[in-house]
């Protein structure tokens, strides 16, 4: 529970640690980041910033003269900032900085670590969930290219050797799509830079991986995609939003309904909205439905953790993500995020 | 293949009905039997399967079906209760793509005869196809 007025944070110092820091807050209720400067112009901190609509500075006392700070956090490193910020605090904003600031940023690591974890171990879970597909899948092109392979062995048709041949090539080829897939999706999100990820492309990839996830397959799908819907992020964590959140929906129709995805881009901003004909969401479970554990699957047929990390994904972008549902008709999520396109 | 339900052709081992969604799995259970000496059925799904046995002159005509239990329209479990309703002579052999212990143990409760699990090879198909063709006609 977070009470009383947000604390206003001014972030000096925007590297590895800085980063960090403005990531969390930015996510945490209670905490407004006012702003953030470093020296250095390239800073990844100060990107991110821009990102996330946070003042970012090179100039340390022009944003230490703003007014309405709470709380300075100096995370540069350097011995001759406390005495930079000393001489320029005249209101005597607090400082949390040196040894303190070093605590803060290795419990922020340990956390960022650990929540990395549990959305991986997540993911694999979620895997868990759609063996039942995955083997159909696999099965039947296999089985083809064993009958195929029993076939040739006692066929002297050279043409029909050929053409079983080329059959057993296809059949693998689907195999090693339906591998490559999982893989992608399985894959631990990479620390590198974020890159322009191509929103219609994750909820195509998203809904081959949901249709694992359900035992008949009468889904009409509707796509109305805008031409390069480009988000900034890391393309395994926008994937596992999608991927979620189209699971979601493919199972509550239970197999049969309607599943409608579409893309929209306007005014910088980037929307997906996926909508299905599934029985809705009672108004009781509708304010829960982001909260970590929580589900109305049966024991092992999900998680509860699968809408609680699509949000922390998107609001991480600075993104935001909502739903409307009405009992018997259906359900539609919305994802918006900054455009990178 | 063989005209839906005509006279079996001779020297057959006897006559099988597939009920599958995808072409591929039909068309490797057909060539299959097709080699150990069957006549060949195919149905896309349930309903199409179900129209079969119901349209022919003589729909006990085929010997042995054998079904999926993922397929859209009718799915493998309703056309299995249906099957076993309607024709309860004519035994149903499983073949799936994901083998689900629960899932075996209700269908074979339901009387379904083998649970067989893609991909087959063709002699255990034929094995399983030529068991549950004895047991039909000690059943008829």
């Amino acid at each position: 529970m977070v009470s009383g007025d947000p604390i206003n944070v001014i972030l000096l110092g925007a590297g590895t640690g800085g980063t960090s820091l403005l990531e969390l807050f930015a996510r945490s209720p209670g905490v407004e980041v006012v702003g953030i400067a470093d020296k250095n112009p390239d800073a990844p901190g100060l990107k991110r910033a821009r990102e996330l609509h946070i003042p970012a500075s090179q100039d340390v006392a022009e944003l230490l003269s703003r007014d309405g700070t709470g709380l300075i956090v100096d995370v540069t490193g350097d011995p001759a900032m406390a005495e930079f910020i000393a001489r320029h605090n005249p209101r005597g904003i607090q400082v949390l900085g040196g040894m303190t600031a070093r605590l803060l940023w290795n419990l922020v690591q340990h956390e960022a670590g650990i929540q990395a974890q549990l959305f991986q171990a997540a993911k694999l879970a979620t895997i868990g969930t759609f063996t039942s597909g995955i083997a159909h899948d696999i099965n039947n092109p296999l089985y083809l290219v064993m009958s195929l392979a029993e076939d040739m062995a006692d066929e002297s048709d050279p043409g029909v050797i050929r053409d079983h041949a080329r059959d057993i090539v296809q059949a693998v080829r689907r195999i090693a799509a339906i591998v490559k897939g999982l893989t992608l999706y399985a894959r631990v999100s990479s620390a590198d830079d974020l890159v322009g990820v191509d929103l219609n492309g994750a909820l195509d990839e998203a809904l081959k991986m949901a249709r694992y996830a359900t035992v008949l397959n009468e889904i009409e799908v509707a796509r109305d995609y805008v031409a390069r819907p480009v988000v900034r992020g890391r393309p395994e964590e926008i994937l596992q939003v999608c991927v979620n959140i189209v699971t979601n929906g493919v199972q509550a129709m239970n197999g049969r309904g309607a599943l409608r995805l579409s893309t929209r881009r306007e005014d910088g901003l980037v929307t997906a909205t996926i909508a299905d004909t599934g029985p809705g969401i009672p108004r009781d479970v509708l304010d829960k439905i982001f909260d970590p554990f929580f589900t109305t699957k049966e024991p092992g047929k999900g998680t509860g953790l699968g809408l609680h990390i699509a949000r922390t994904i998107v609001k991480k972008y600075g993104g935001l993500i909502d739903v409307s549902s009405h009992e018997g008709r259906g359900t539609t999520f919305r994802l918006q995020f900054p455009s990178a396109g | 293949m063989v005209d839906v339900f005509g006279i079996p052709q001779k020297n057959s081992r006897g006559r099988v009905l597939v009920i599958d969604d995808e072409a591929d799995v039909r068309k490797s259970v057909t060539m299959s039997l097709t080699k150990s000496g069957y006549e060949v059925i195919e149905a896309e799904d349930g309903q199409q399967a179900i129209g079969l046995m119901n349209s022919g002159d003589n729909p006990l005509a085929v010997d042995v079906i054998i079904c999926d239990i993922r397929m859209p329209k009718v799915n493998g479990i309703e056309a299995v209760s249906y099957f076993r309703a309607q024709y309860p002579s004519r035994p149903v052999l499983v073949l799936t793509g994901f083998p689900d212990i629960q899932l075996a143990t209700d269908l074979l409760k339901q009387g379904v005869v083998d649970y067989l699990v893609k991909p087959i090879e063709r002699e255990k198909l034929a094995a399983a196809v030529e068991s549950a063709m004895t047991r039909s006609r000690k059943a008829a």
